[in-house]
């Protein structure tokens, strides 16, 4: 067989068709010659011949490439069948695309966050350093620069070593166009070494720029060089003015880098700065993360070894520091654990869940196929006596499912590619390298195999049940029994539709219980009162340049001016200003209680504190308990220190809060700024200041004037929409310094949404996949039943003519249905009790086996399997035996 | 259906084959001619169905051994004749010896050496 043949078969088949005809005319006219009569001639010449037409076929066969031949016949052959049966076909379609574009969406997100490695050199080498500390409880706190210095000076197990500042330094960049705040990073002069990085334009840090005298220079993101700079190729030695500092541009880091964290435009270097903190508090404050390269032959487990030697060295040298108390312990973790570690088991989990849905897909599919095959058998097995070849029969299946298949997977991919470029907008995902997620080419070959397996996956099934080799069972059974394949019986004498129902009833019931979970814990979350009212409240964040305002008293002017300016703008009901908002938590600092026990100071606890101006608790609409609120006076310059304290404060310190000795009235110390003896004025509800899901915790809050930060936070109470107002406060900002940028300018329900966001979009993702997978299971059942009535309208008609009632039917046909959901909801439920325990961290005060969500949803399934059973049952019930009889 | 016609004709294949490649080498002829100068070199002893020569003609032509073309019958119509290509030439050498030391074989067989004789 040649290929230019294949595509020209029809002429060669003339030809031969000609070749053939010159046979016979010339043997013909030959016989003619020889004396016969023309009939008697011709007939002789087709004696001699043989099978015209069977010669002519045999050589058109060997025109082609058999196997490519028949599956395009079989192709074609299933796309008639599929006109012929549009719904089934589009049925089929939708609910693969659904499956498989689920899977290709899921897939291409897994292997831009999970699976492609970070773009540094050997980023599994790549460590994090932090702080446990498992008698509190606490994971992942910063290191002071003491700390990490000396263990870097000690370490042998690290080729490298850096640290960079934890929290992203939000910095003034002005001059030349509108002032903008930019995110800044803060780290060790080494990094781009360490990740084995190269600046694509300019130099690194050099290692005499990390040290305190070290001159200001800077590097920038491509993204602001190529928006700010033009892509100035000479930006390199330019002056840019960040926080009203002149900082030299040296270098341009590559596209999309993240290091240390997403969003970076500009990056200096002498990590312990912090723009956001007064040079004072620096040295008390943990604000570093570690980074660092595991030497080749160095194991986690030995580096962690030296690291938790020099920990206790540390621990004996500074009993004093904040970071030496008790129970704190090193924590090194690989890079890339820690970086996807909070979404990986969220991204695990939806991926099985799709995974469920196109495993109940296939089954509703194969269910579909099955039912059709069995109504087809009689044809295939006719077929298969006039000698069709079994493996031909089982092709014909197969290309029929490969057909669904491919056009699921294609309307899949379009689906996938749809739901992207939605998932890459939602920012509440919060996803680490996000901007990778594309449908490459590795993605397709998934989506391509996956489509694949899914059609042999639901064709298998049909394609056994008519390959069976019992033909003449077949053929011998009349007409209306020749459908009755399905009564074959399989494990737990199910049919094989059954079975197929029971595996879809139990993935479904997997589903619709981790989807409830997440709901209630979603709902419990949203119920928590998060201590303030979150509606109507505007919110900015101001980032003084430490230049131009270096004094406390120059912070604190800007912002009681600006307070002043928007309180009475039309339209805004308080102003106030915050060290950081709820769910921000920035800073905590040792207490010392006036009338406790004495302790050491790195005995001390330490608790969340903010500085705020006077209005804060009105602004907020947080209740004062006890006691008064700041007032203008508080807030000046030289007077008496004095606290307000939360809830939880008083009832650590005073356990018989609100009987007993009132808190209002004590003194406290505070370990940071060593103010000693202020007295505490009120008592105020809790803030859920790290985030709804996180308890409140002991905190307590300072005038403004006390602690004057760097960058705090204006929330501002607003009549109605609060972002229309948002214009009126940038320009008063600017009316008291025309280079202050604003950012972050968010309402109050939004910062609540971003903490909230990635659990709402898990739970209404793992709720739709769980609906899908509930819609499926009941339409599979329903099809069991309903054709399994259809098939058996006989025998139903005849038990009704021999007396059976009506009840008797219908208890007979429910029956039928609900033995395969029964057992599929008990292996559901046994599988959800092993499989939600690995959804317990996105869950919120909601147990993995929460009684309720089982029972709830095992009797919600059987509800609802009997509605899809009872459908056709009744249409059983109603079967006119007469009616039956007559026409059977 | 395939299945069905092929044990004969596998085994006549190649043999059938090498007859044809023998009737062109006396110069191009028609299938019609092909066919009965094998039946009548043989004596009329090799009985095939005529119509079994096409395919055997077309997979030669296939495989090179053969070239055809449309000419002019001895009856004034238009044939397809085929002729030997220098492929086929050598291909009908390499079955001719097969075939000898095949029929070699077998008489061996079926007519031991007189020495051999208890």
């Amino acid at each position: 067989m040649s290929w230019r043949r294949l595509f020209r078969r029809a002429k060669q088949d003339e030809e031969s068709a000609r070749d053939i005809q010159f046979y016979f005319d010339t043997e013909t006219g030959d016989n003619i010659a020889r004396g016969m009569p023309p009939a008697e001639a011709r007939e002789a010449a087709n004696r001699k011949f043989g099978n015209r037409i069977f010669i002519r076929e045999e050589i058109y066969r060997m025109n082609s490439a058999i196997y490519l031949e028949t599956i395009w016949q079989d192709v074609l052959y299933a796309l008639r069948t599929m006109r012929k049966n549009p719904a089934f076909a589009l049925t089929a379609v939708l609910t693969l695309a659904l499956g498989i574009g689920g899977n290709t969406a899921l897939f291409s997100v897994i292997r831009a966050v999970l699976l492609k490695p970070l773009e540094y050199r050997d980023p599994d080498r790549l460590v994090r350093l932090s702080l446990d500390n498992p008698l509190k409880n606490v994971q992942d706190m910063s290191l002071t620069l003491v700390h990490f210095e000396e263990i870097k000076a000690a370490a042998r197990s690290f080729t490298g070593l850096g640290a960079f500042l934890r929290s992203a330094d939000t910095v003034t960049l002005s001059g030349g166009g509108e002032p903008e705040a930019v995110k800044g990073a803060r780290v060790s002069a080494n990094f781009l070494d360490i990740l084995g990085m190269q600046p694509i334009l300019g130099r690194s840090f050099l290692l005499e720029e990390e040290a305190p005298a070290g001159s200001p220079v800077a590097m920038i993101s491509s993204g602001l060089w190529k928006r700010r700079f033009g892509g100035d190729p000479q930006v390199g030695g330019k002056t840019a003015t960040l926080n009203s500092m002149p900082y030299t541009i040296i270098g341009v880091l590559p596209p999309g880098f993240a290091f240390p964290f997403a969003g970076v435009d500009v990056w200096m270097t002498k990590p312990s700065e912090w723009s956001a903190l007064a040079p004072r508090f620096w040295p008390y404050v943990t604000s570093l993360v570690g980074f660092g390269r595991l030497k080749p032959q160095v194991s986690l487990e030995q580096a962690r070894a030296e690291l938790s030697v020099l920990h206790s060295k540390y621990i004996l040298d500074h009993p004093e520091r904040v970071d030496a108390q008790a129970g704190i312990v090193l924590r090194m973790v690989w890079w890339k654990d820690q970086i996807v570690g909070n979404v990986r088991p969220m991204l695990w989990m939806l991926f099985g869940a799709v995974g469920f849905v196109l495993l109940i897909a296939c089954a509703n599919v194969a269910s579909l196929l099955l039912a059709r095959a069995t109504s087809c058998s009689r044809e295939f097995a006719l077929r298969a006596a006039l000698g069709a070849a079994r493996g031909r029969l089982v092709r014909q299946l197969l290309a029929e499912s490969m057909v669904l298949a491919v056009a699921g997977g294609t309307l899949g991919v379009l689906l996938a590619s749809w739901s992207l470029s939605a998932i890459a907008r939602v920012d509440a995902l919060n996803l680490p390298g996000a901007g990778k997620i594309q449908l490459d080419g590795m993605v397709m070959g998934f989506t391509v195999a996956l489509s694949i397996a899914t059609g042999v996956l639901f064709g298998l099934f049909p394609s056994l049940q008519v390959s069976r080799p019992d033909l003449i069972d077949v053929l011998r059974e009349s007409g209306v029994g020749a459908g009755r394949g399905s009564s074959r019986r399989g494990a737990f004498g199910f049919s094989m539709r059954g079975l197929l129902v029971v595996g879809q009833v139990a993935l479904s019931i997997i589903l619709l219980i981790g989807a409830v979970l997440l709901m209630k814990s979603f709902v419990r979350l949203n119920s928590v009162d998060p201590g303030f009212r979150s509606a109507n409240l505007l919110t900015m964040k101001i980032a003084l340049p430490p230049a131009r305002y270096d004094t406390g008293q120059k912070k604190a002017r800007f912002f009681e001016d600006l307070v002043g300016r928007v309180e009475i703008l039309p339209g805004v009901r308080g102003a106030a200003a915050v060290m950081s908002l709820p769910t921000m938590a920035l800073l905590q600092t040792n207490v010392d209680v006036e009338g406790q026990p004495p302790l050491e100071p790195r005995e001390q606890p330490s608790y969340q504190f903010q500085s705020i101006t006077p209005a804060y608790f009105r602004t907020m609409g947080i209740p004062l308990r006890r006691g008064r609120e700041f007032t203008a006076r508080d807030n000046s310059l030289g007077a008496p220190p004095i606290v307000i304290i939360n809830e939880s404060f008083a009832r650590r310190f005073w356990p018989a809060y609100p009987t007993g000795l009132d808190p209002v009235g004590q003194h406290m110390g505070e370990g940071v700024d060593k103010i000693k003896s202020a007295e505490i004025v009120g008592i105020v509800a809790d803030v859920h200041e790290r985030g709804l899901a996180f308890n409140a915790a002991p905190e307590f809050y300072v005038p403004y004037v006390i602690h004057p930060p760097q960058t705090a936070y204006l929330a501002v109470r607003t009549e109605r929409d609060p972002l229309r107002l948002s214009n009126a406060i940038r320009n008063q900002v600017q009316a008291i310094d025309r280079d202050q940028p604003v950012s972050d300018v968010k309402t109050m329900d939004e910062v609540l949404e971003a903490t909230v966001g990635q659990r709402r979009l898990t739970m209404l993702l793992l709720g739709a996949f769980a609906l899908v997978a509930l819609l499926l299971a009941v339409v599979g059942i329903y099809g069991v039943i309903a054709y399994s009535v259809a098939q058996r309208t006989q025998e139903l008609g005849i038990r009704r003519a021999l007396g059976a009632q009506q009840g008797d039917i219908l208890r007979l046909v429910l029956g039928q249905g609900l033995g395969p959901t029964l057992v599929g909801v008990v292996i559901g439920i046994g599988g959800a009790f092993g499989l939600t325990r690995v959804m317990e961290a996105q869950l919120f005060h909601v147990s993995a086996t929460d009684p309720v969500t089982f029972v709830g949803v095992a009797l919600l399934f059987a509800g609802v399997a009997l509605l899809a059973s009872f459908i056709p049952a009744r249409r059983a019930a109603r079967i006119d035996p007469m009616a039956v009889l007559r026409d059977g | 259906m395939s299945k069905k016609a092929k044990p004969e004709g596998d085994m006549l294949q190649g043999t059938l084959d090498m007859l044809v490649l023998q009737t062109l080498v006396l110069g191009p002829a028609h299938g019609h001619s092909i066919a009965h100068a094998i039946e009548r070199a043989s004596s009329e002893i090799l009985q095939v169905e005529h119509g079994s020569l096409y395919p055997a003609l077309y997979r030669l032509e296939d495989r090179g051994w053969i070239a055809s073309f449309w000419g002019t019958s001895e009856n004034n119509r238009k044939a397809k004749y085929y002729r030997l290509t220098p492929a086929g030439r050598k291909q009908l050498a390499v079955e001719t010896s097969r075939w000898e030391r095949l029929v070699s074989g077998i008489s061996r067989i079926l007519r031991p050496a007189a020495g051999q004789t208890p």
